[in-house]
């Protein structure tokens, strides 16, 4: 979960991700920075985030993010 | 059949709503169904058929990539750990080989009658600089009506399906009322299965707050279709029509003035829909969200056209830039440049798809794919210029986000930039529009206003259309602000309540632009 905070926060800086629920509703994570949460993502945790995982659920807060990679990281 | 047409709104969709809520309620998706055939036949006459093919291929793929993941699911777990990933790999494959077979159908299709002459006339051109002698024939092909809308709602139903989002549609009739509900099949919005699918399955209950939600709604997009929409009609063609004989102040208003038409008349059309479809009890997708309050082009197409920009974003840019073969791209360049330019490597690319696709769907022309490039353009150039941007402002202490003299510089400035897309897109071609576009620095041109009472407006319907944009104008702020218009108004007296409606409505039987001297106008859109 920090290093996800961690990465997030190299992103956009000024954001406080600990506590942010609505990363995409209010537009926090536009499509551009996802792409390289994405990279930076499959990088740290050696997985795969696909298409399929990009669905807004996945993305509305670092504790949603985690879970996402936790679940990702069991699949391998 | 219009949707702002008697024959639509009094015959064909009063008589729909009698069938529908006298049905039982199982089965007023049928209605639905039935309707919407009707529609498309009396548009499209026996190009139904074409769908019809088109959902038969959609509807088997579908089935046959859900029937390729249940025995990929149970036959893995049967196997020893080491085999599995290859076996994962093999059933993807399999089924990846099934979408691409059911999207290149589509899809080719929708290519295949949009573009075919459009491809083989730029051919020819070729051909002949190249002095050679060969030559495409041009063909006499019917467009399907909606085709460039159900093919997109089929593609991401087809990708939904393939990522395991939610299971296939068992029923072929269900998944076909869904291409052609009759609301959406000219216009839009681009919709989504699994938000309008189970909605036009269940049936609804009469709702008195959905219904005269719906009804107000339709008569909301009628003001702005004709009241305003239509009226500027004239003014545009004019201007756009005879290009060379107008320049400066006459060109800039016409930019100005098509801007606003085309957002009145689509997103009129869109609560037209949006009403109609509220009238059985169902939610569309929103299509337009106060687009010219944006501070920049990124913003503003995640405001205008929504559902396109939503679906280029999911189908493709995400599955470009996500892609094995530019992720392992970035993540080479990281090594030769700098961290973020090399992170943007996949963006730039699936970017220039999204701008490039966005642009050939509006039509099969060179300034339409010139018009996509030109946001290309701007994003590209404000993505690549980003960390500049950055330093200037901590240089100069700027806060971008809170600075409210740069907030309206900065919609100011989409504004100026979305009306150069609107002349790009309106302009007979692109020749035209850079005639006009180089019209607007001529100074000698700004003095003159005498074309004012030469393009057949008279003061009066001009002072109509600035009442009706300053009406537009009060709305949009207060959706801004999060206030429903409507809701106040339903939450006032009957006596006040009943008063809005009827100057609602007689506004737009009295000052809608109909009668001698107007031609029903086509909604644009619909030829897209």
């Amino acid at each position: 979960m920090e290093k996800i905070i961690e990465i997030l926060e190299e992103l956009k800086p000024g954001v406080d991700f600990a506590k942010e629920e609505h990363l995409i509703d209010d537009h926090i994570l536009e499509s551009m920075m996802m792409v390289q949460l994405v990279a930076a993502l499959n990088d740290e945790f050696d997985i795969e985030i696909t298409p399929r995982d990009i669905v807004p659920e996945n993305f509305q807060s670092a504790k949603a993010i985690n879970e996402m990679v936790e679940r990702l990281l069991e699949d391998e | 059949m219009q949707y702002n047409t008697f024959t639509f709104l009094g015959l064909f969709l009063g008589l729909t709503l009698l069938a529908y809520y006298v049905t039982p309620l199982k089965a007023r998706w049928g209605v639905l169904l039935g309707a919407s055939a009707v529609f498309y036949v009396l548009g499209g006459r026996q190009l139904i058929l074409i769908v019809a093919l088109t959902t038969a291929v959609i509807y088997l793929a579908a089935r046959r990539m859900e029937k390729i993941s249940a025995t990929a699911k149970a036959q893995r777990k049967l196997l020893p750990k080491e085999e599995r990933k290859a076996y994962k790999a093999k059933m993807s494959g399999k089924k990846r080989r099934v979408l691409a077979a059911a999207c290149i159908f589509a899809v080719g299709l929708l290519l295949f009658l949009k573009y075919f002459n459009f491809f083989g006339s730029s051919l020819n051109t070729l051909w002949e600089k190249l002095h050679l002698s060969w030559e495409i024939p041009y063909l006499h092909l019917l467009l399907p009506l909606g085709i460039s809308f159900y093919t997109l709602s089929a593609v991401s139903y087809l990708a939904d399906v393939y990522w395991e989002k939610y299971p296939a549609e068992r029923n072929y009739f269900k998944l076909l009322l869904f291409l052609i509900f009759f609301p959406v099949i000219v216009e839009g919005p681009i919709s989504r299965y699994d938000q309008l699918g189970s909605q036009l399955f269940e049936g609804h209950k009469f709702d008195y707050y959905k219904f005269t939600s719906g009804l107000q709604l339709i008569v909301w997009g009628l003001f702005k279709k004709m009241v305003i929409a239509d009226r500027i009609d004239g003014f545009v063609g004019v201007i756009f029509g005879s290009y060379g004989d107008y320049g400066g102040l006459a060109v800039a208003l016409a930019i100005l003035l098509y801007t606003i038409q085309l957002y009145t008349e689509f997103s009129g059309c869109m609560d037209i829909v949006t009403g109609c479809a509220q009238l059985f009890g169902i939610s569309l997708a929103k299509n337009f969200e106060q687009p010219f309050f944006s501070r920049n082009v990124n913003e503003f197409w995640r405001r205008w056209h929504i559902t396109l920009g939503a679906f280029l974003r999911d189908y493709v840019f995400y599955p470009i830039s996500l892609s094995k073969f530019f992720q392992k791209l970035s993540k080479g360049a990281r090594k030769h440049f700098n961290e973020y330019f090399a992170m943007t490597i996949p963006a730039a690319v699936a970017l220039f798809a999204v701008w490039f696709c966005n642009g050939i769907w509006h039509g099969a022309e060179w300034k339409y794919i010139c018009y996509g490039l030109y946001y290309y353009v701007i994003m590209l150039a404000g993505m690549l210029l980003e960390p500049l941007f950055k330093k200037i402002c901590a240089a100069i202490r700027l806060n971008r986000e809170e600075n409210r003299g740069f907030h309206a510089f900065q919609v100011v400035r989409t504004c100026i930039l979305v009306g150069i897309g609107m002349l790009i897109f309106r302009a007979e071609n692109l020749r035209a529009a850079g005639k006009m576009f180089l019209s607007l620095f001529d100074k000698e041109a700004w003095r003159s206003v005498g074309f004012f009472w030469d393009v057949g407006m008279n003061p009066y319907e001009y002072l109509v259309i600035l009442i009706g944009v300053l009406i537009v104008l009060y709305v949009g702020i207060q959706n801004e602000r999060k206030i429903l218009v409507r809701d106040r108004i339903a939450s006032r007296a009957a006596a006040i309540r009943m008063t809005a409606y009827t100057v609602g409505v007689v506004a737009v039987i009295l000052l809608g632009a109909y009668g001698p001297g107007y031609g029903a106008v086509d909604f644009i859109y619909a030829q897209f």
